[in-house]
C-alpha cells in the first residue's frame, strides 16, 4: 500500500502539528487509563500510578485508541505546508464523521487564521489501514485531495527517525478495477526562528536569564551540538567512501553523483563582496562593543566622581569633613 | 560563576546526556479530575490571600501556540486564552488558543466581542475531549518586554473578580528571536489596595523610554510567577527525534539578519535615554545643594544604561559568532592556498 508518491509535491511540515498530535492522542490516553479515584498525595498516586498502569496496561492489551483530527495549512504551487492542526469526532465503529463539528471548528479557526484551509487530516497508529480510507473519502469533498499525516505513538528508544508519515491517495488500477490507495510521500521540517527557539526551550529546557556567562555557554552548546551533527553525517558519508574505494561496498554512481555536487558546494560563497560585508558586520559589532565598553566607563566614572564629591563636599553644611585639598 | 562553567565544559567533553527514560507514569499530569477541580472552585482558598498562586506550569503545546501565535502578529500585539486547572498553589496550563481580535488600546472592549468566539470554541473543545477550562489569557508585547501596561492591569483585576482563578501571561516574541531564548512572564494583580508585605526584586529588563512611564505607575500592583515547562513522555520522545532533523536550522539561523530593524530601535532608544540622563546630570552640576535623592536615581539611570547597552552589545557578538563559525566551516576550503591575512579576526570581547 505504501510506494512512494508521484504527484511531485513537497511537503513542509511544523512542529507544532507533531506536538499538537502528541498532546491529543496524550489526553485520551490518560482520560482512559487513570480511574477517578485519585485523591491521594501525589508520592501515593506515583505509586498508585505504577500499579494502575500495569493493570491498566493488562486491560488495554487492546488497541490504544486512535485519535483523529484536521490538519490545516497552504499550498503555494507545488509546495504545501503543514501549520497548524484541530481535534474531530470521529465514531470508528459508525464509520459517521461527525460534520458539524468538522464545519463549527472550521469557522473557528478561519476567524484567527484566515490563510489557513483544511489540507487534510490525521490519526495515531502504527500503519494506514484500511478503514483509513473511508475517512480519507469522507473529507474529500472539502479538499479534493486531501493528505493524511500518521503518528505511531509508540515510544521506541532505538528509533532514529521520526514516526510520522504522510500519505496522499492516488487511484491507481487494481485488478482492473480504479481504486484509491495510500501512497507515502517524502516531507521536510519546517520551522520559523520563534518556533524553533520555544522548541528548543522545552525539549532542552536551556537556562534563562542568568549572567552573561551562561548566556554564552547555553548560545555555544547549541551550536556545538548542531556541528557535531554535522560532525556525524559526514563522518558516516566518508566512511561510506573509504568502503567503496576499498570495494568493499558495490559502486553506486547515482549515490557518487550527489556526494560529488555536494562537495562542488563548498566553498559556500566566494565573493569578494561577501568578504566585505562579513567584515563590515565584524565592523559594526566591534564597534557597538567599543560603545557599551564607553558606556560602562563614564558611568564607572560618574559613580567616582560623585562619590568623590561626597566624601570631600567642600559645600556640604553639615560640616564635620575638611577638604583634603 | 566559575564552577559553573567549568561543569558544563566537563558536560560538554564527556557528551553527558542527562537521560530522562520518558516515564508515562508522569503523564499523569494530563488527567482531568473534574471532581476535585469542581471542588477547588468551592473552596476558593485564593479569596483570602491575594499572594496564593505561586508557580506556573506551561505545557510544551501551550508555549509552542502562544509564541507561534505571537510572532504571527508581527508588531502587532495580540491575545489569546489559555485552558487548564490548577494544582495547590500552582496553576497549569494546558492548551491556548487564539482570539481573533487585534491589539488595540481599547482592548477591554474587545474582550466582550471575543466572548462569543471563546464560547464558541470552549463548547468544540469539551465535545473533541478537553475538559479543562478557560485558565488565563495571555497577549504579546512585541519588542518592549514582559510587564503589565495600565490596560492590562486593569483588565486582569476585572478577571480576578469574576473569574478567578485566571492568569495573565505576557509574550515578547521580537526579544525572543532576538535573544534566543523564550521571554514570557507570568502575573496576577493584587486587590485594588493591597500593599505586598515585602517587594520582590524581579529580573530587570530594559524598558522603551515611550513605554516607561505605563510601566513604572503599575509595577507595584501586580507580581510575578515562576514558571516551569512540562511534557508528556510521547512529547519527549519527539523532540528527540525533531532534533535529528532541525539541527540544520539551528545551525543556518541568521540572527544578525533577522534583527537589524530590532537592534537599531534599541540603539535609538538607549540613545535618548542617555540624553536624559545627561540633562538631569547636567542639572545636579549647576546645584551643588541638589538633594542627595536626585543624585541616586541618575546613577542608577546610567545604570541601568550601561546594563542595557552590555545586553544588545551581547546579542549582537553572540550573532557574530553564529556568522564567523558558519564562514570558518563552509568558507575556508581553499584557505591553504590564499594568504593567511584574514584566518580569524581578533576574539570578539564578552562582557562579564
Amino acid at each position: 500500500m505504501a510506494s512512494s508518491s508521484s504527484s511531485g509535491l513537497t511537503f513542509k511540515l511544523h512542529p507544532l502539528v507533531i506536538v499538537n498530535i502528541s498532546d491529543h492522542y496524550t489526553r485520551v490516553k490518560s482520560q482512559l487509563n487513570l480511574p477517578p479515584s485519585l485523591t491521594s498525595t501525589s508520592s501515593a498516586a506515583t505509586s498508585n500510578n505504577n500499579n494502575n498502569n500495569s493493570n491498566g496496561g493488562e486491560n488495554n492489551q487492546q488497541k490504544p485508541p486512535r485519535v483523529y483530527g484536521c490538519v490545516i495549512g497552504v499550498q503555494r504551487g507545488r509546495t504545501v505546508e503543514i501549520f497548524n492542526s484541530f481535534e474531530l469526532i470521529y465514531d470508528p465503529s459508525t464509520r459517521s464523521l461527525d460534520r458539524s463539528f468538522l464545519e463549527k471548528k472550521q469557522e473557528l479557526y478561519k476567524k484567527v487564521f484566515p490563510h489557513f484551509y483544511v489540507l487534510g487530516w490525521y490519526s495515531t497508529g502504527s500503519n494506514a489501514q484500511e478503514s483509513d480510507m473511508h475517512f480519507h473519502k469522507a473529507l474529500m469533498d472539502i479538499n479534493e485531495s486531501p493528505l493524511y499525516v500518521l503518528l505511531n505513538p509508540a515510544i521506541n528508544p532505538a528509533q532514529k527517525d521520526l514516526p510520522v508519515t504522510i500519505y496522499e491517495s492516488e487511484l491507481h488500477v487494481i485488478d482492473g478495477v480504479p481504486q484509491l490507495i495510500f501512497v507515502r510521500s517524502s516531507y521536510t521540517i519546517e520551522t520559523v526562528e520563534a518556533e524553533r527557539i520555544s522548541v528548543d526551550h522545552v525539549a532542552h529546557l536551556k537556562p534563562s536569564g542568568g549572567s552573561a556567562a551562561t548566556q554564552l555557554a547555553a548560545q555555544l552548546t547549541g551550536i556545538h551540538s548542531a556541528i557535531k551533527m554535522l560532525n556525524s553525517r559526514i563522518r558516516v558519508v566518508h566512511q561510506y567512501l573509504v568502503g567503496m574505494q576499498k570495494g568493499d561496498i558495490p559502486c553506486e554512481s547515482s549515490l557518487l553523483r550527489q556526494v560529488s555536487s555536494l562537495l562542488r558546494r563548498l566553498p559556500a560563497i566566494e565573493s569578494e563582496k561577501f568578504q566585505d560585508d562579513l567584515l563590515m558586520e565584524y565592523k559594526d559589532t566591534l564597534l557597538i562593543t567599543y560603545l557599551a565598553m564607553f558606556t560602562n566607563c563614564s558611568s564607572t566614572m560618574n559613580e567616582l566622581v560623585d562619590k568623590f564629591n561626597t566624601a570631600y563636599d567642600r559645600h556640604s553644611r553639615r560640616g564635620g569633613r575638611t577638604a583634603f585639598i | 560563576m566559575d564552577s559553573a562553567i567549568a561543569q558544563k565544559t566537563w558536560e560538554l567533553e564527556n557528551n553527558i546526556l542527562t537521560v530522562e527514560t520518558p516515564d508515562p507514569s508522569s503523564d499523569s499530569i494530563f488527567y482531568y479530575d473534574e471532581a476535585a477541580q469542581a471542588k477547588f472552585q468551592q473552596e476558593k482558598p485564593w479569596a483570602n490571600d491575594p499572594h496564593y498562586f505561586k508557580r506556573v506550569k506551561i505545557s510544551a503545546l501551550a508555549l509552542l501556540k502562544m509564541v507561534v501565535h505571537a510572532r504571527s502578529g508581527g508588531t502587532i500585539e495580540v491575545m489569546g486564552l489559555m485552558q487548564g486547572k490548577t494544582d495547590g498553589d500552582a496553576i497549569i496550563v494546558m492548551d491556548a488558543f487564539a482570539l481573533p481580535v487585534e491589539g488595540t488600546e481599547t482592548r477591554v472592549n474587545a474582550q466582550a466581542d471575543a466572548y462569543e468566539y471563546m464560547v464558541d470554541y470552549s463548547q468544540t473543545n469539551k465535545q473533541a475531549g478537553r475538559l479543562e477550562n478557560v485558565v488565563g489569557w495571555y497577549h504579546s508585547h512585541p519588542g518592549y518586554g514582559c510587564w503589565l501596561s495600565g490596560i492590562d492591569v486593569s483588565t486582569q483585576m476585572l478577571n480576578q473578580q469574576f473569574q478567578e482563578p485566571f492568569l495573565a501571561v505576557v509574550i515578547d516574541p521580537t526579544r525572543t528571536v532576538s535573544a534566543g531564548k523564550v521571554e514570557i512572564g507570568a502575573f496576577r494583580t493584587y486587590p485594588e489596595g493591597y500593599k505586598p508585605p515585602d517587594d520582590p526584586i524581579s529580573e530587570y529588563q530594559t524598558i522603551p523610554l515611550n513605554k516607561i512611564e505605563d510601566f513604572g505607575v503599575h509595577c507595584k500592583q501586580y507580581y510575578a510567577l515562576d514558571i516551569t515547562y512540562f511534557k508528556s513522555s510521547l512529547d519527549c520522545h519527539l523532540l528527540d527525534l525533531l532534533w535529528n532533523k532541525y539541527w540544520v536550522n539551528t545551525l543556518s539561523s541568521s540572527p544578525l539578519l533577522g534583527n537589524g530593524d530590532y537592534v537599531a530601535g534599541q540603539i535609538s532608544d538607549l540613545a535618548e535615554k542617555l540624553e536624559q540622563a545627561e540633562n538631569q546630570l547636567a542639572h545636579s552640576r549647576i546645584g551643588p545643594l541638589g538633594p542627595p535623592r536626585k543624585k541616586l536615581q541618575e546613577e542608577s539611570q546610567l545604570a541601568k544604561i550601561t546594563r542595557d547597552s552590555a545586553k544588545i552589545t551581547l546579542e549582537q557578538v553572540h550573532g557574530l559568532m553564529s556568522q564567523v563559525i558558519k564562514d570558518i566551516l563552509f568558507n575556508s576550503v581553499r584557505q591553504s592556498s590564499r594568504s593567511q591575512n584574514d584566518q580569524s579576526g581578533p576574539e570578539p570581547m564578552i562582557e562579564t
